[in-house]
């Protein structure tokens, strides 16, 4: 715990000193490069407390394309704040001062940081964990613990206890495989409950069978666990991209005499051109590679898609919007977006048509469900993946290509 | 001491809350409230990751062994606000953009992103209205 707090305590110092700053400072570029710089401080926070796959996306998003989303907003508003008549406003001073210190009353009751005891680390942790530490097997199975999982008794269990119980997971399971190793063959071609049949079918293939259980636990939980969740919010992401086309076009139209800015390029930045030609490949490699190891470790669709979308964006900034579009079309973007929800949907319903509920992964390869949840993982994480990057893509671009001086104003400007 | 530090992140998430709350109030120019309310949301991140943490405990990844079986190497953190957050890291760009597309749109019908010049524009034209009618 003194590690964790002692990086924590000077990491969230910093934090809230640059939150501090985002608020004053009255330059809102400088305003946009501090919510950047904030951004990476929140990632260094997370991994700090363990949560990668948090961290990658603050780094991505937080730090990457808020920020270009930021720069790209400003061009067409103002470069400074107003000055304030007052530095300080008192009566909002006066209420969050009022609503922090109820908060902070509150926390009084809160569990002390790294608690094994706190209420989160018991309530439904069998459900969660047969779904991620245990035999995500067959369909029954995957609503059950573990043979030979204990729910930590509640409100008592240490740090030591803890480990016991994943330990005796562990335990439970080499004995399973003992078990099976010994049984006979000849109860190989019954049906058996789901744990055995996907315990075979690890054997078949040693090297990329999880045995059921998906290793970076958090996919395991986005994907599972949270699926319905999970798939909404690729739909919130996928309207948040429409809602942008929406707003936007309109006032790309009225404007349309500046267009031919498009093309503006930083051609003659060599070194910045002959480097982004060098990266875009590794970068997509990259962001492939997080969307597809997903379940194994740090990453997934959504730290993936955003990875793809930065080569895409990175590569319209040096050489222009006009050879983004010839790579890809921005009709081709919109129908990508929509695939890859339909995408998630689609992995759903065809679980269902495989005769299990929407989402159970498990229906996908009925011989070895550790491999079923393994590839639904993967086909999901790759439709959120693809909506996330195009998204974003939409997003820069629908930004990009407004003209920098609207020509047509509403009378009410005159005044202004 | 360490009840206090027991409790520190928790405080640390307030106070950037309550910064960003104070932004959304306080700041008149549209983009700072955007990005205020940036602010409260990490502060909410925060909390969920903070109450994550078990002591001991290290990433929820586990590892894979020889045959390919996957084993909890210890204690580990809680995946289930990780989950959560991660989420909701994603929507909270998607609200960004969102709210800057409309904050654009706003510019250009008001030629300014100050909310009381916005207030004071629209106070004009009621009266210029007003008047017509009289």
């Amino acid at each position: 715990m003194s590690e964790v707090l002692l990086v924590d305590s000077v990491l969230l110092f910093l934090v809230t000193v640059c939150a501090v700053a985002i608020i004053e400072v009255r330059s809102l570029y400088a305003v946009a490069m501090l919510s950047s710089v904030y951004s990476l401080l929140m990632a260094l926070v997370w991994t700090n407390m363990h949560s990668m796959d948090v961290a990658f996306t603050e780094a991505a998003v937080g730090g990457g394309i808020s920020t270009i989303l930021l720069i790209g907003t400003l061009v067409h508003t103002r470069r400074d704040e107003k000055p304030a008549k007052r530095r300080l406003h008192l009566p909002a001073l006066l209420v969050t001062i009022l609503t922090g210190a109820a908060l902070i009353y509150g926390t009084f009751d809160m569990p002390r940081f790294g608690d094994p005891n706190a209420t989160i680390h018991h309530y439904r942790v069998p459900e969660m964990m047969s779904q991620t530490v245990a035999a995500v097997s067959g369909r029954e199975g995957k609503q059950q613990p573990p043979e030979g999982y204990e729910a930590p008794p509640r409100m008592t269990p240490t740090a030591a206890e803890w480990a016991g119980a994943i330990h005796a997971i562990d335990e439970a399971e080499e004995a399973l495989e003992e078990a099976q190793h010994s049984a006979p063959k000849a109860s190989e071609g019954e049906h058996h409950e789901g744990a055995e049949e996907h315990h075979e079918g690890a054997h078949k293939h040693p090297t990329d069978d999880f045995n059921g259980h998906v290793p970076n636990s958090v996919t395991s939980l986005l994907a599972a666990y949270r699926g319905f969740d999970t798939m909404f919010e690729t739909t919130v992401i996928f309207t948040a991209g429409m809602a942008l086309i929406m707003l936007l076009r309109r006032r790309r139209e009225e404007g349309e005499d500046d267009f031919s800015q498009r093309g503006a390029t930083l051609s003659g930045q060599v070194i910045l051109r002959v480097m982004t030609k060098m990266f875009i490949p590794f970068i997509l490699v990259f962001g492939f590679y997080v969307i597809t190891h997903g379940e194994i470790g740090p990453g997934g669709g959504f730290q993936g898609g955003v990875i793809l979308a930065t080569a895409f964006i990175l590569y319209a900034l040096l050489y222009g919007r006009n050879a983004l579009y010839r790579i890809i079309r921005p009709r081709t973007l919109e129908v990508l977006a929509a695939c890859g929800v339909l995408l998630y949907a689609g992995v759903g319903v065809a679980c269902m048509l495989l005769g299990g509920n929407f989402l159970d992964y498990a229906a996908l390869n009925a011989a070895s469900p550790g491999d079923g949840e393994a590839m639904g993982m993967t086909l999901v994480e790759y439709g959120v993946g693809i909506t996330v990057c195009t998204v974003m893509i939409i997003i820069f671009n629908q930004l990009a290509e407004l003209p920098s001086n609207p020509s047509r104003r509403r009378a009410g400007a005159k005044a202004s | 001491m360490t009840e206090l530090l027991g409790i520190y992140n928790y405080w640390i998430y307030i106070i950037l809350m309550m910064i960003g709350f104070y932004g959304v109030i306080a700041k008149a120019n549209l983009i700072k409230q955007a990005i205020a309310l940036g602010l409260f949301q990490t502060g909410i991140f925060l909390f969920y990751i903070s109450m994550a943490v078990v002591d001991g405990g290290t990433a929820p990844i586990w590892t894979t062994v020889g045959d390919g079986a996957v084993k909890a190497l210890g204690p580990y953190d809680n995946p289930l606000p990780h989950v959560l957050i991660l989420t909701a890291i994603v929507v909270s760009v998607s609200v960004l953009a969102v709210a800057l597309a409309i904050i654009i749109n706003i510019k250009w019908s008001y030629g300014t992103i100050e909310y009381d010049e916005i207030a004071a524009l629209e106070r004009a034209t009621e009266r210029e209205e007003g008047d017509a009618d009289a």
